[in-house]
């Protein structure tokens, strides 16, 4: 038993061989090294799959016997300060290793598809795995210095990974964005790491956590410093998890390659943060303003993100968003105390996301042929739709993970969404309402881009439209199809409509109006009226797909509440029962058959709720709709329709501007570093450097003068002479 | 435990190979260089013999001791010796001068008189780190300026005179004090000069003048080292200059300001150093963020680089500011961690200036297509810079934090505000070096240059890289590795602060 644990270390570093390999390689012998791609990618995932299996062992054995175990060795040795390495393995540890090993090996198949046809494919791999070392590195780390050394590598693979496709000034710029932020949330972990050793005179978190609890009650300590210090170190996971203020990097870091968006920016590292939180909650627990911060913030992201998804266009950023809203929960479910609902909301959401993302990624990757590479049309749910037919098994995939995240009950996400709901509800009303009314938009935002996706009728030729069309319209149509009613109806609904004999004549007419700036693509559509349709993507990407599928479905049953003689005890609480008997929660999670349905029924009804409205604004069955007459007896009704357009507009400009957040931020913290740097710029040229150039030209001015002076004319000295010779008569004889 | 003059040996060797090159036949520049190479390697490979198996690690004291008279009438004497402190330094002399050496391998103008003053810089160097005599170190520390200057005003930009013409009147305006520091302390008290270290250690002063010394030697070392506001040399000579000249002066020459402030400053007016600390740590905070946000505003790379270097010697200063046994570790390691970051910083701008012309960032862009590997060590080193974890930048930073906040010289308040200050340019290094890849190497334009075929670092650049980058890496990796060489000679000196 005890020899697996010793072993553990092995885990983070198992992957390392093959990075070492493989970037020497690319760097000393580029051809060589290219020349056998393939056989690149089986080590590491193989690796990978090594690490997995190491880590379920230790899972296993954590649920029978639930030991931490711990080891150290010294890193820097000094007398007064020493600086330890080790690993720790608990429950926390065991769920994260499981998480990661297991979404990182589906997303390197996945990639290996994905990824085939691109230059940069083995550096792919090198930084993927470089990254699942960190990150395996980050979560088994035994103290702070620790967790903030692989924090930092685990940002660089970030940058390295969201700047992949270099040559694109947009993927340049986010990554430095995303850097940047995350130095942000750094700066705070770092000294709130500082603040902490200076206090306990420990970084270990074991000791940190003994002595906070004994010390913090008996205010014994400065409690302001202590507050400002866990504050500090919430900054770091608020950067990491893109909680509210700072999670502009977030969308942004969709810029790189789909399978790292699944992998780092939806379901590990991002997660990072949250962990971080987790793995101190001992020491936050004992500090309720820090506590009530971090649910407030949480309920802030949550809700802002939700908002935010509700209308953007490009199908990973809307993903991106609703990320930023899950993590939202988690960070509240940590903030009213819930460790349990918290990270079994991690778990679910990582999977139903990476299925999500590897999902949008093969839709992106069938209609790359279509629309082109860039990721402005690629992405763009406005071209895409009734996808349905010709990727049946990503749609089904896509739709059980959309279903998942909305809460629907037997998948994953219903169950510890329904359990965070049900604690906020518990802690305070205010969060409790936001929480599910956040819960009914994430069902919106999430069905929206489903059936923009997938339902209706293609809408490649639209790319046309939207660059020759002013974008006002074009993006209401997008807001919901039924607004310019009394002009020519909508472009989609048109074609919707009268199908696919007059999609071509519009086409042509297109053609016509645009000239040249439709590709060879559409003229041929426009001749020849043969199409060329988005297909499937290849097993290798349709694998991961479908096991990600199975884990969405089942993945809720550890959280179940099985109603056995042996109590009320799920796996997961099974499992994480040393860490909730440390702060006794686990009174809490008694709650009865009869509450729990109730609960439920309440979650699930407003996700349908959800759903339903997404549907009635974005469903293909627009005549089904009209029959009834629904939609009109909504809108109809004078002022009443001027109001609901407006807010409509209100809430779309929000969407689509990202709350102004981002504008503000150029604004101010951009503009006024450049400010600030043009200062000191002014400073250091003008005046520190002025002095010494002005001393220096002084100096040869005076020489210059000297030497005129002193040129060895006698007329000149003679004058001089006589000059003084009068003034000094002048004076001493008046 | 051997009689052997192995530091005599050490600082006399380069200048007098040296002084044969110009002996050597006029059959072109090959052979010269390979000569001035083989001379480097020659001497690197003779340190580290003596330092292995002749230096005890563990011996605080002063060891390899050489005395014998020199001038006799005002008691001069040639003395050497090394400690912990000047190990690393020593060290990272012989290895970065033998890689500038390598990287100076284009020049052709007047080569031999290039490789002379490189090998006369490696004596002077040398000499200075290891000299146990007051006055010694100043003449080390004068002839030190002498080949940098001609370096600096014979290769290189178009306004080199300008620039050379600046470091060296500035660096002379600090040696005056430095001068006068030196003979006051050495003719204080007695009829005869005494200006060996080991006495002037136990010498005590009355404060005003142990201030007056100080502040005169501080001025010295700030313009070396730099301190605001002293710093406007550096960027104008870095940006002239050679890469290779550049590379030591930001490897080596930075950093004999920062072992001249802790041999001099720190050891023999500790009193002083005591009451000016709490400036120093200030000035080093300021200097931090000062520096940082001028290289920023910096159009030219080089420029932006060099000012990068400044910001970065504010962690020395700190580190010695802080007064203890761990801020001080860190200073050292930094002074070694900056002489191998930066200096590759300042030979890879020098190479991709080279190949593209340009200097000005927003002329550039795109550049990572023809040049894949310049643009990968640039990254990694830029990385390096930032202070990531794994390499030697993130220990020197993370130790200088730690000396800082566990400082008993301090308040709490002050000490969290330093600590904010510095953490402060925890956030804007990455902003002007990731801004600087960005401009540099991202993007796919490539509009003003001049000619498309750029070529790759062939094998002599990527030798040196990595030659550099294993280091950087090991340190981060293992810090042991390089504190060990200090810790217990710091040990020793902050033992005179806090006699116990």
């Amino acid at each position: 038993m005890e020899h697996t644990y010793q072993y553990a270390w092995v885990i983070p570093l198992l992957p390392l061989p093959v990075i070492m390999s493989m970037g020497f390689g690319l760097f000393l012998v580029p051809t060589a090294t290219k020349n056998l791609r393939r056989i690149w990618a089986f080590p590491s995932v193989l690796l990978l799959s090594i690490a997995m299996v190491f880590s379920v062992h230790l899972s296993i054995q954590q649920i029978n016997g639930s030991s931490i175990y711990q080891y150290l060795w010294s890193w820097t040795v000094n007398n007064d300060f020493s600086l330890e390495f080790g690993y720790l393995i608990d429950p926390l540890t065991s769920i994260m290793l499981i998480l990661i090993t297991t979404v990182g090996i589906l997303v390197l198949i996945y990639s290996d598809d994905y990824m085939s046809h691109d230059e940069g494919y083995l550096r792919f791999f090198v930084y993927i795995s470089f990254f699942n070392t960190s990150m395996l590195g980050l979560v088994t780390s035994s103290n702070l210095i620790q967790i903030y050394f692989f924090w930092e590598l685990v940002g660089m693979c970030s940058y390295l990974l969201i700047g992949f496709w270099f040559t694109r000034p947009i993927a340049a710029s986010a990554c430095q964005k995303a850097f940047v932020t995350n130095r942000v949330g750094d700066f705070g972990l770092l000294l709130g790491i500082l603040g902490f050793f200076w206090i306990t005179g420990s970084l270990e978190f074991r000791d940190l956590f003994k002595i906070a609890n004994n010390w913090i009650p008996n205010n014994e300590i400065n409690s302001l410093l202590t507050i400002l210090c866990a504050f500090l170190l919430f900054l770091g996971a608020v950067a990491k998890s893109a909680q509210f203020p700072l999670h502009v990097w977030l969308p942004d870091a969709m810029e790189g390659p789909t399978p790292i968006s699944a992998l780092i920016h939806a379901a590990t590292m991002v997660a990072a943060g949250i962990f971080l939180i987790a793995r101190l909650l001992p020491l936050f627990i004992s500090l309720p303003l820090i506590m009530s911060f971090i649910s407030l913030i949480g309920t802030l992201t949550l809700f802002l993100g939700a908002t935010l998804a509700l209308a953007q266009r490009d199908i990973k950023r809307s993903l991106a968003y609703s990320t930023m809203s899950q993590l939202g929960y988690m960070m509240l479910a940590l903030g009213i105390g819930s460790y349990q609902a918290a990270l079994f909301h991690l778990i679910t959401h990582a999977y139903s996301k990476a299925l999500l993302f590897l999902g949008s990624g093969s839709v992106i990757h069938s209609m790359e042929p279509l629309v082109g590479y860039s990721p402005d049309k690629s992405q763009n749910m406005v071209l895409m739709g009734g996808l349905r037919k010709y990727i049946p098994i990503t749609r089904t995939c896509f739709l059980w993970g959309t279903l998942s995240l909305c809460g629907i009950p037997p998948l994953a996400c219903f169950w510890s969404k329904d359990e965070i709901l049900s604690n906020s509800w518990l802690y305070s009303p205010f969060f409790g309402i936001i929480a599910s009314f956040t819960a009914g938009l994430t069902a919106f935002y999430m069905f929206r881009i489903y059936l923009l996706t997938f339902d209706g009728y293609l809408r490649v030729h639209f790319q046309n439209y939207s660059s020759t069309k002013e974008d006002s319209l074009y993006s209401i149509s997008l807001w919901g199809k039924r607004i310019s009613k009394g002009v020519n109806r909508d472009f989609v609904l048109s074609t919707a409509k009268s199908g696919v004999s007059f999609f071509s004549q519009n086409l042509s007419k297109i053609h016509v109006n645009t000239g040249n700036r439709i590709g060879s693509f559409s003229t041929s559509l426009g001749t020849k009226n043969t199409f060329v349709y988005p297909h499937e993507p290849g097993n290798t990407m349709l694998f991961p797909l479908l096991i990600l599928l199975l884990c969405t479905l089942f993945i809720g049953s550890i959280g179940i509440h099985f109603d056995n003689e042996i109590g009320e005890l799920t796996i997961l609480s099974k499992w994480l029962t040393p860490s909730i008997n440390f702060f006794q929660e686990s009174s809490n999670s008694s709650i009865n058959s009869y509450e729990f349905i109730t609960n439920a029924i309440s979650s699930v009804s407003l996700a349908i709720f959800g759903l339903f409205i997404a549907y009635m604004f974005y469903g293909s069955a627009y005549s089904f709709f009209q029959n009834l007459d629904l939609i009109n007896s909504f809108v109809k009704g004078g002022p009443k329709k001027y109001f609901f357009h407006q807010l409509k507009k209100k809430i779309y400009s929000w969407s689509y501007n990202r709350g102004y957040i981002d504008i503000f931020y150029t604004r101010t913290f951009t503009l006024g570093i450049r400010g600030l740097t043009e200062l000191t710029q002014f400073f250091d040229k003008g005046v520190i450097d002025g002095i010494t150039n002005g001393v220096g030209l002084a100096s040869f001015c005076i020489g210059e003068e000297i030497k005129y002076v002193g040129g060895g004319r006698i007329s000149s000295y003679l004058f001089f002479f006589l000059c003084y010779v009068s003034v000094f008569l002048f004076f001493f004889l008046s | 435990m051997s009689s052997f003059p192995w530091l005599t040996i050490l600082v006399v060797l380069p200048i007098f190979a040296g002084s044969l090159i110009f002996f050597l036949p006029h059959r072109g520049n090959k052979i010269v260089r390979w000569y001035t190479m083989s001379i480097c390697l020659l001497e690197f490979l003779l340190m580290t013999y003596a330092f292995c198996y002749h230096f005890q690690l563990e011996d605080p004291l002063i060891q390899l001791k050489e005395d014998s008279k020199w001038i006799d009438v005002f008691n001069f004497h040639w003395r050497l010796g090394i400690d912990g402190l000047s190990l690393g330094s020593i060290l990272l002399t012989g290895f970065m001068t033998t890689l500038a050496t390598l990287a100076a391998w284009p020049v052709t103008r007047n080569s031999r008189l290039f490789y002379f003053l490189m090998l006369a810089m490696y004596s002077g160097q040398i000499g200075l780190f290891s000299s146990r005599d007051l006055l010694l170190f100043f003449i080390m520390w004068e002839l030190e300026l002498i080949p940098v200057y001609l370096l600096l005003s014979m290769w290189g930009g178009k306004r080199r005179l300008y620039s050379a013409t600046k470091f060296i009147l500035y660096t002379a305006g600090g040696s005056i004090f430095f001068l006068i520091g030196v003979l006051g302390m050495g003719l204080y008290g007695s009829n005869e000069p005494r200006l060996d270290l080991e006495r002037l250690i136990n010498q005590s002063y009355p404060a005003t003048l142990e201030i007056l010394f100080y502040f005169g030697f501080l001025i010295a070392y700030a313009v070396k080292l730099p301190i605001i506001p002293l710093h406007t040399w550096l960027p104008d000579t870095h940006g002239e200059a050679h890469y290779s000249t550049c590379m030591l002066l930001a490897g080596i020459l930075l950093k004999m300001g920062a072992y001249g402030l802790i041999r001099i400053n720190m050891e023999l007016l500790p009193h002083a150093h005591y009451l000016f600390s709490p400036w120093l740590v200030i000035i080093g905070a300021m200097q931090i963020i000062y520096a940082a946000s001028t290289s920023l505003g910096q159009r030219n790379f080089k420029k932006r680089i060099a000012y990068s270097s400044v910001s970065h010697m504010g962690f020395i200063i700190i580190g010695i500011g802080s007064i203890t046994n761990i801020g001080l570790n860190g200073a050292i390691l930094q002074i070694l961690s900056h002489g191998f970051i930066g200096a590759t910083l300042f030979f890879l701008a020098g190479t991709a200036c080279d190949r593209m012309r340009l200097v000005y960032l927003e002329e550039l862009g795109g550049v990572s297509i023809p040049m894949p590997k310049i643009f990968t060590m640039f990254s990694s080193f830029s990385m390096a810079s930032l202070a990531l974890p794994g390499m030697s930048g993130f220990v020197a930073e993370l130790v200088v934090f730690f000396g800082l906040i566990t400082s008993p010289k301090f308040l709490l308040m002050p000490k969290m505000l330093i600590t904010f200050v510095m953490a402060i340019g925890m956030i804007l290094t990455p902003i002007y070096l990731l801004s600087m890849l960005r401009q540099m190497f991202y993007g796919y334009k490539l509009f003003h240059v001049p000619n498309e075929n750029f070529e790759d670092s062939g094998p002599r650049e990527l030798f040196l890289l990595i030659c550099i980058f294993l280091p950087v890496i090991g340190i981060g990796i293992y810090p042991d590795f390089v504190l060990s060489l200090s810790v217990d000679r710091v040990e020793a000196l902050l033992s005179n602060y806090y006699p116990k």
